[in-house]
């Protein structure tokens, strides 16, 4: 479902100059399965999942989604994604039924089709009582929330979550994690970045660890737990990055290159 | 291009922006407001000012001669012509003080000062008896006020400027005393048995035999389209940063990019939502202005100002119809031109930043018709937004044939415009380095770092436009510094090689050494094809016919001033009078050299990059151009650097144009001095023709060479070889794809 294979992107920074966001990374996701994309801020989550979602280009590799290539297929794949990025950005003078129409016909979706659709999602999410809501009066959540339906208006096989439980509070993000959760025993294919450990633990089926713009390792829990001889995620995560830096520090050390 | 998404974005911002109450207050309640509560100011001021009376202090009224009557108690003496002012002038007489001149106006000055009086008038001890002399004085005899001194039997008014009131009761005094002096001309006329009508003998009455409409829309159509623009450019301003920098501000941009909604339907559609609403302020001011306006006629009308009131009066409907359709295409302009340039912007605050610079680069074509003298003509046809500006003017004044003489060259130049800003704006959208610009903290230090770190091998966008700017900053500079015409070789030759060398190659070359990390390839300097190099030889014989054509043309339609051609004529002598390698030297070797390693090289190769080749070939044409300094020459130039441009492309380097550019540069020297001399070679005359010291080619020549350089173009675009193309697309970046 979707295929990343020796993915990399390079911007020019005025401070860094060209920096490497991702180095070549690979990995693939299934339908019916949570792949959790884990790493610090700035680790390159948002670039690799910009780069899905076709909003970025990227500098060399291959990235295909429902079969379709991100640079040659690029609005095959957009109508097979739906993307909820960090930010929950939706639109201050519009309402939350008026939003998802909105991006509904822009999926192309017949008018009859669309209602029920959207009908259908208002529940499931239970967002009846934020449906003439306009988003400049919502909450964080209610914005999160129209913000899921949006991306799950055109029935996408493929959801991209950038680390969307960023910001809500306890109540809000348990419930996010259900829908997402959700998603999955309907065969969707979801990629699920974030830096909070136990949203991992307690959904992702499979996880890849990246830290500066490199996959640390890829697996299930169980997979990485016994790789790394560490039961305690958190604690594997800061030594498989602590190792990292440490191995980068002794090879610039050695006058070789970093990455 | 899915238009269904481009309505769908285009209603969802439409629907958007009219729930904005900032938006709303600009489009509608502003012009809804302002224009009757500044009419209804200056309605008030100026009725004020005019019915509210002066206070003239007359000093000597005892001097002042008994017949005619000039003051009538405490008023002024009414008589014709001034029925209306006498009522507004307070006047209030006493005898001349018994004081020197001096102190005579100190204290006239502290009256004026206090604003008891607005204006002192005094009438000198021996003013009476002087007039009375001068009315009976024959042709030939002395008055005995002649010799005697000014001061003792003139007439002296002493104002205030620094009071509006002190000014008004002046001009009332002026008005006052002029029909004054008719009546006592006529008066001793009339009394030496003369007709007193020899005063004014001529009563001239203008016959004005423009249509009505014309008339009643000359004030109108020189204001209206003024008026219409300024607003069409500012009602494009705010939702055009709105809808970039707003967007990517609150974050909304990424989910829409992410949408199936293509680049181009999305920069269409809120393309369409900025035209509609910078048509909407424009129509809504122009509407207000005109209803405001008629009121304001009706009242000037009954207050008698009547031909104020009828050029101020409503113009007929179709003239804001005129205007209305003009509106379109300049929206449009104005609005792409805001859209590319907001999403240059990070947020709204610092769109508001960039678009100021876009307003104030667009009010010189807009300012430009409202100078006087100017009229549609070939020359402001070609003029972006100036041609619209004086098209929609004419039409308005009803010179429907004026109007569609030009509508074709004004309409070519328009749409052109409008698709280039249209493009720019599609491309700023693609770019992800635009729509993706971070945070970033500006330091002069880190930013000359990164310069230095990221050089490349060819120029920037934005290093090889500064190039072109120094060029012209430095060139225009030293212009100002030159005033001594050129008489001689010496001084031509020093002009040549300082403009050449110091402030053309000398920038350029500074700049590939510390901005590109290879000279030689960011000045393109590529040895060409032996066959494309004797391709390009050809083509620069060939095209010689079109490029005079052309210059003759573009003398034609702007001639040169009589001071100009003064100018040349030292240059034009020089180049008959010195040694020809002297002068192929100077003006053909030199100037080809140096600006092609400017124009076609440096500059050239940073404007092709991301995909820019026709940027590259009309920007360096343009920079090229403007260069020479006097307009018609920046035309030819700037036609003939489209030429070298797209030869430069397809020859992947400078060599093929440096070859290309002495050619055309000898050519033009050899036919000149062959013009003036005597002993031309008689092969010559196949395919010239010398009349005044000039030439002009045949027409069959002419003929062929267009025929010869089409061919020559069609070998150069069909050879078009893998490795010049190559060459290029390794500095090209893509595009964000659809």
């Amino acid at each position: 479902m979707i295929e990343v294979e020796k993915l990399k992107k390079v911007y020019s920074d005025l401070a860094k100059g060209e920096f490497v966001a991702l180095a070549g990374i690979s990995f693939r996701a299934q339908p019916g399965e949570i792949f959790g994309l884990l790493g610090p801020n700035g680790a390159g989550k948002t670039t690799a999942l910009r780069i899905l979602s076709t909003v970025l280009r990227p500098s060399s590799g291959l990235v295909r989604i429902n079969g379709f290539d991100v640079m040659t297929h690029p609005a095959e794949v957009r109508r097979s994604i739906g993307f909820v990025s960090n930010n929950t950005a939706i639109y201050d003078r519009m309402t939350a039924w008026e939003m998802v129409e909105y991006f509904g016909k822009l999926y192309d979706i017949p008018e009859d089709r669309l209602k029920d659709r959207m009908e259908m999602i208002f529940q499931q999410l239970a967002m009846g009582d934020i449906r003439d809501v306009p988003g400049a009066k919502m909450s964080t959540g209610m914005k999160q929330k129209v913000s899921i339906a949006r991306a799950m208006v055109h029935d996408p096989p493929v959801l991209i979550f950038d680390e969307a439980s960023v910001g809500l509070d306890v109540m809000v993000a348990r419930s996010l994690l259900k829908i997402i959760a959700s998603l999955r025993d309907e065969g969707k294919c979801v990629i699920f970045s974030t830096h909070i450990m136990r949203e991992v633990e307690r959904i992702c089926d499979r996880v890849a660890i990246l830290y500066r713009g490199c996959i640390l390792d890829e697996g299930t829990l169980p997979e990485l737990s016994e790789r790394h001889q560490q039961n305690d995620f958190e604690e594997l995560f800061f030594e498989m990055l602590s190792n990292y830096d440490r191995e980068r520090a002794e090879k610039l050390a050695a006058g070789g290159s970093p990455s | 291009m899915n238009w269904k998404h481009v309505k769908l974005i285009f209603s969802r911002e439409l629907r958007d922006q009219l729930r904005d109450r900032r938006t709303l207050f600009t489009i509608t309640i502003l012009p809804i407001l302002l224009y009757p509560l500044m009419g209804m100011l200056m309605l008030q001021v100026a009725q004020f000012s005019r019915e509210h009376p002066v206070q003239i202090k007359i000093l000597g009224s005892e001097n002042i001669p008994e017949s005619p009557r000039l003051v009538d108690g405490e008023q002024l003496y009414s008589r014709v012509g001034i029925e209306s002012i006498a009522p507004l002038v307070k006047i209030s007489s006493s005898a001349l003080p018994e004081l020197d001149n001096e102190k005579l106006q100190t204290q006239a000055t502290e009256m004026l000062n206090k604003g008891d009086q607005d204006l002192i008038v005094i009438f000198k001890p021996r003013f009476r008896e002087y007039m009375d002399q001068l009315a009976q004085t024959q042709v030939g005899e002395m008055v005995e006020g002649d010799l005697l001194d000014e001061s003792d039997r003139g007439l002296e008014v002493i104002l205030t400027r620094s009071r509006d009131q002190s000014q008004i009761a002046y001009n009332r005094w002026q008005i006052a005393i002029e029909a004054w002096q008719q009546e006592w001309i006529a008066t001793k006329l009339k009394g030496a048995g003369f007709d007193p009508r020899l005063v004014r003998p001529l009563h001239i009455a203008p016959v004005d035999v423009a249509p009505e409409a014309t008339r009643r829309a000359i004030v109108w159509s020189k204001i209206l389209p003024f008026i219409m623009l300024i607003w069409a450019l500012t009602g494009a301003f705010y939702p055009a940063v709105d809808l970039c920098a707003g967007e990517k501000e609150r974050g909304t941009l990424e989910t829409l990019l992410s949408s199936p909604a293509r680049r181009r339907e999305i920069v269409w559609g809120k393309l369409l939502t900025v035209i509609f609403f910078s048509c909407m302020t424009a129509l809504l001011n122009l509407g207000s202005m005109q209803f405001t306006a008629s009121l304001l006629s009706n009242q000037l009308a009954a207050g008698g100002a009547r031909g104020l009131a009828e050029s101020l009066g409503t113009p007929p409907i179709y003239a804001i119809g005129w205007l209305t359709l003009a509106l379109i295409p300049m929206a449009s302009l104005f609005s792409a031109l805001a859209l590319a340039v907001a999403a240059l912007a990070r947020s709204t605050k610092e769109g508001q930043y960039y678009l100021m610079p876009l307003l104030l680069m667009m009010l010189p074509f807009v300012m430009i018709p409202m100078l006087p003298g100017i009229e549609l003509s070939l020359g402001t046809s070609l003029m972006p937004v100036t041609g619209m500006v004086l098209l929609s003017r004419a039409l308005v004044e009803g010179q429907y044939l004026e109007a569609v003489r030009y509508l074709p060259i004004v309409a070519v130049v328009t749409i052109t415009c409008c698709l280039l800003a249209i493009r720019w704006a599609v491309r700023q959208f693609e770019s992800e380095s635009v729509m993706f610009r971070e945070n970033e903290r500006w330091d002069l230090r880190m930013w000359i770092t990164s310069i230095w770190r990221e050089r490349d091998f060819t120029a920037s966008v934005m290093e090889a436009m500064l190039c072109g700017a120094i060029i012209l900053v430095v060139k225009f500079f030293a212009s100002l510094a030159s005033t001594e015409p050129i008489s001689d070789f010496a001084g031509l030759s020093k002009a040549v090689l300082i403009g050449q060398l110091a402030l053309i190659l000398t920038p350029t070359l500074l700049m590939a050494i510390m901005l590109t990390k290879s000279v030689r390839t960011s000045l393109r300097v590529n040895a060409p094809k032996p066959i494309d190099f004797a391709v390009c030889i050809l083509l620069a014989i060939a095209f010689h016919p079109l490029a005079m054509w052309f210059s003759t043309a573009v003398t034609t339609v702007y001639p040169l001033s009589p001071a100009m051609i003064e100018a040349t004529s030292g240059i034009t002598k020089t180049i008959i009078d010195t040694p020809l390698w002297m002068i192929l030297l100077t003006l053909a070797v030199l100037p080809a050299f140096c600006e092609e390693v400017a124009f076609r090289g440096f500059i050239f190769g940073g404007l092709i990059r991301q995909n820019g080749v026709l940027r590259a070939i009309l920007v360096s044409a343009l920079f090229f151009g403007l260069t020479h300094g006097v307009l018609q020459q920046s035309i030819s130039a700037s036609f003939m650097g489209m030429l070298l441009g797209w030869v430069a492309w397809r020859t992947g380097g400078i060599v093929c144009t440096i070859a290309m550019h002495l050619i055309h540069n000898s050519l033009s020297i050899l036919l000149s001095r062959a013009a003036t001399s005597e002993t031309s070679p008689a092969w010559l005359d196949l395919f010239v023709t010398f009349e005044k010291g000039g030439f002009h080619y045949d027409a069959s020549w002419t003929t062929v060479s267009i025929v010869l350089s089409i061919a020559c173009l069609w070998i150069l675009y069909v050879r078009s070889s893998d490795s010049i193309v190559a060459n290029e697309s390794r500095t090209v970046d893509r595009p964000l794809t659809d």
